[in-house]
């Protein structure tokens, strides 16, 4: 049983779900009613009728049974003790019902009921209210407004929901935001073979969350992958750790995750790069990507990868071989597999040797290995099984299509003999639909991944990859963070108002964090501007400072390339004079004068304060195109050294920086020190809400880089 | 009407629509949480106190009651008004 004083609602945001919510001796429904097709009848009814193992106990009050079934006026008048209460009173008594349950001494409870925070300030108001009894009696809480739980634990039999149906016994755990939701899962997981060991509709989460859930089921027996619901992601960074915690280590279980609300929402408002691309779906990829969580885009995918992870072993490796008996499907797979990053693997010549000794001279002996249109099982389970001893192959992929004299039965049992004989996983794709049937069920009943399309088998082998080197990865070694001087860059911030700092300032903080800021001074006149170009070489760039100017370039606020004195006093008298006439409200501070930045490749550091994920880091290709190519990464500040390199290597671009015809690498190691120093800024100062370097011009390999503009924006 | 008088045929209804005893009914009886109300009770409910007293409450509001002490004073006002 799982140690529940370690994560106990006090020490684990929203509570760790106590072991009796999902195995209890005994169950009382509160707020039963007579009427079946409702649900607090329906309620009841589902744990009398899933054969649940223990006492169940109907609280109707003004009735005398429930489904023959003895009811009691109030919790309070049943004698014997209670593991877990299901609450279906309407809102509005809910508090008064879970008052009873803590006088009562009982430690889990389900609330059903909607009518709480997502209902508004009314309802928000009544969760408030159940959050603190349940604290004040040290109530493990799931809910309210949801559907319920379920355990097909044979030794408990529980199917505290209104779903319609128990689910069969499996080794896979869903969790769920959305009620819903899990009805249709449910019935979708049905149609499909599919059983479930934990099924947890949890709501509104005011008690038990998806992390003390992730770690509840990290300890189950009856589990071994976790699929995740989200339509909101409240505490990525609390995901993040606990989500690493249970994919990684001694014990690893997968997660798959879908988390609905993909559209970008607020980027409108954002006036820096980093805040339009930062939008809540960039961050929780990030979340999701730093936590070992493999997200999928669809309910079908999810429980694509699902069914492999649970009837198959993990493969060594990603090699794949491909037996087909029609050369179309067995090409349209191969291309599928090397699109999702599966390598095709090539035979050892022993290998061939067997294939050739038999399958027809026509038939294809490389891989995809083609055992040719007219095929029976004798020709499948010889090549199946060759393929599979071959050392270099890691997993197969088994194409049928159903032609006149296809034997589907035989070549399905066949497949199965040659699955009992091998430690490597497999899957297999007949594709149609009504012909192949029977061999599919032939198929599921071995446990023996199906899938009616070859490419959507690719698609999860290719997840059990992800997951394997997720696995694989070196734990992180503790870091020094970067050094900085904190006390110069509090001095600048602490006394300036809400807004953007003007470049000198913000060029300052970058220096003080130790970026590669260019030697800089913000002048007042011409001649200042000339002497101090003088002094710091040609060609010169101006910049004009203003706080009511954000983009420079469209006020004609920046001159480059200035070769000599007379172009420096010319642009500066020029760009003042007409940021005067187009701009009359800018009050100008000054000029910024630098020397030419050296060109190089540009990339985007920006770091953005979310409401809901504090400090966050942006990596990407930078220039004016940022928000158009949109090839950036995200990460949660601080990071460590490995996320940074993660950062850096996940963008499309980085093979720009690592070299392409001829331009050598430019300093990747740079980039990635850079970003450590980005992360421990925002971190330090959360004052900052919005900050773009952009671009961040990249030397070649240990010449350094540049900042070439950076914008801070600061909070109240 | 006094106030007793409409106590009394209050109980006398609430127990007729909700199958209950008057022993079980007190003022501090809430509809739903002691005496087991279902939400279409809650609609026959104010239907037949309507009828009882002769009166035509709002539904809206009048579903908005809890208690049955909360009910007689409610209907109170509407007697009252006639």
């Amino acid at each position: 049983m799982p140690n529940t004083t370690k994560y106990s609602v006090e020490t684990i945001p929203g509570g760790y779900p106590r072991d009796r919510i999902f195995n209890p001796k005994s169950v009382a429904v509160m707020g039963v009613t007579p009427t079946p097709g409702t649900v607090p009848y329906d309620i009841f009814y589902n744990i009398l009728a899933s054969g649940y193992k223990g006492v169940l106990y109907p609280v109707a009050p003004g009735k005398r049974s429930i489904s023959a079934v003895p009811a009691y006026r109030y919790l309070t008048d049943i004698e014997d003790d209670i593991d877990l209460v299901v609450i279906v009173f309407p809102a509005n008594v809910v508090a008064r019902a879970l008052e009873q349950c803590g006088e009562k001494g009982v430690k889990g409870v389900i609330i059903i009921s909607a009518g709480f925070r997502e209902v508004g300030p009314e309802g928000e108001k009544r969760e408030e209210e159940i959050k603190e009894i349940c604290a004040k009696y040290d109530i493990s809480l799931v809910g309210p407004n949801c559907l319920g739980v379920i355990n097909t634990d044979p030794k408990i039999m529980l199917n505290a929901s209104f779903a319609r149906k128990m689910p069969a016994e499996g080794r896979i755990a869903f969790l769920s935001q959305s009620g819903a939701l899990c009805t249709a899962v449910l019935d979708y997981a049905r149609s499909r073979n599919i059983g479930f060991s934990k099924f947890v509709s949890f709501g509104n989460k005011a008690g038990v969350t998806e992390m003390g859930l992730l770690d509840y089921l990290h300890q189950d027996e009856q589990t071994d992958v976790v699929l995740l619901y989200l339509e909101e992601l409240r505490d990525g960074r609390a995901l993040i750790e606990t989500a690493r915690r249970v994919t990684r280590g001694d014990n690893p279980k997968p997660i798959l995750a879908i988390k609905s609300g993909r559209t970008p929402q607020g980027a409108d408002a954002a006036s820096s790069h980093t805040g339009s691309l930062a939008g809540e779906d960039a961050i929780c990829e990030a979340v999701f990507s730093e936590a070992g969580i493999i997200r999928t885009n669809t309910i079908e995918e999810l429980f694509d990868t699902a069914i492999m992870l649970t009837s198959q072993p993990m493969p060594k490796g990603d090699r794949l071989a491909i037996v087909t008996n029609a050369g179309g499907p067995g090409v349209m797979a191969t291309d599928a597999a090397v699109d999702v990053g599966l390598t095709i693997a090539r035979f050892q010549p022993e290998t061939t040797k067997k294939l050739k000794a038999s399958l027809p001279a026509a038939a294809n002996m490389k891989n995809p290995v083609d055992v040719i249109g007219d095929a029976r099982s004798d020709r499948y389970e010889a090549a199946v099984g060759a393929v599979l001893e071959d050392p270099n192959v890691d997993q197969a992929l088994v194409i049928l299509t159903p032609q006149s004299m296809t034997d589907i039965e035989q070549i399905a049992h066949g497949i199965v003999k040659v699955r009992k004989g091998t430690d490597k996983p497999m899957a297999c794709s007949f594709i149609g639909a009504t012909d192949v049937a029977v061999g599919v069920d032939i198929l599921q009943a071995a446990h023996i991944p199906h899938y009616i399309m070859p490419e959507w088998a690719c698609g999860a082998m290719a997840d059990v990859q992800r997951i394997r080197r997720w696995r694989e990865l070196p734990e992180e070694a503790d870091y020094q963070p970067p050094q900085a001087d904190q006390k110069a860059v509090a001095a600048i911030i602490n006394p300036a108002p809400a807004g953007y700092l003007s470049e000198d300032r913000a060029l300052a903080v970058l220096e003080a964090y130790g970026f590669p800021v260019p030697a800089h001074k913000l002048c007042c006149d011409a001649d200042e501007a000339v002497e101090f170009a003088e002094r710091n070489g040609y060609p010169a760039v101006l910049r004009v400072v203003s706080p009511q100017i954000v983009h420079k370039f469209d006020v004609k606020g920046v001159a480059l390339d200035l070769a000599d004195a007379d172009a420096v006093r010319s642009a500066y008298n020029n760009m003042v004079s007409h940021i005067g006439e187009a701009m009359p409200e800018a009050e100008i501070k000054g000029v910024l004068v630098r020397g030419m930045i050296p060109g190089g490749r540009e990339v985007i550091l920006g770091a953005k304060h979310d409401a809901a994920f504090g400090p966050t880091l942006m990596f990407g290709l930078g220039g004016l195109f940022v928000e158009i190519f949109k090839d950036v990464t995200f990460a949660l500040a601080p990071i460590t050294p490995a996320a940074a390199s993660r950062m850096v290597r996940q963008i499309k671009a980085f093979k720009l920086l690592e070299g392409a015809r001829g331009t050598g690498q430019a300093d990747i190691a740079g980039v990635e020190d850079y970003l450590l120093r980005l992360g421990r800024l925002v971190v330090d100062f959360e004052r900052i809400v919005e900050l773009d370097i952009n671009p961040l011009i990249v030397g070649p390999a240990g010449e350094g880089s540049n900042v070439a503009d950076v914008r801070i924006r600061l909070s109240e | 009407m006094d106030k007793s008088k409409i106590t009394e045929r209050v109980v006398k209804v609430t127990c007729e629509v909700l199958g209950v005893t008057p022993d079980m009914v007190t003022p501090e009886s809430d509809f739903v949480f002691d005496l087991g109300a279902e939400s279409t009770q809650s609609v026959q409910l104010v239907a037949a106190f309507d009828e009882e007293f002769d009166i035509n409450m709002d539904a809206e509001d009048a579903l908005e009651v809890q208690t049955v002490g909360d009910a007689v004073e409610f209907i109170e006002k509407y007697v009252n008004k006639k």
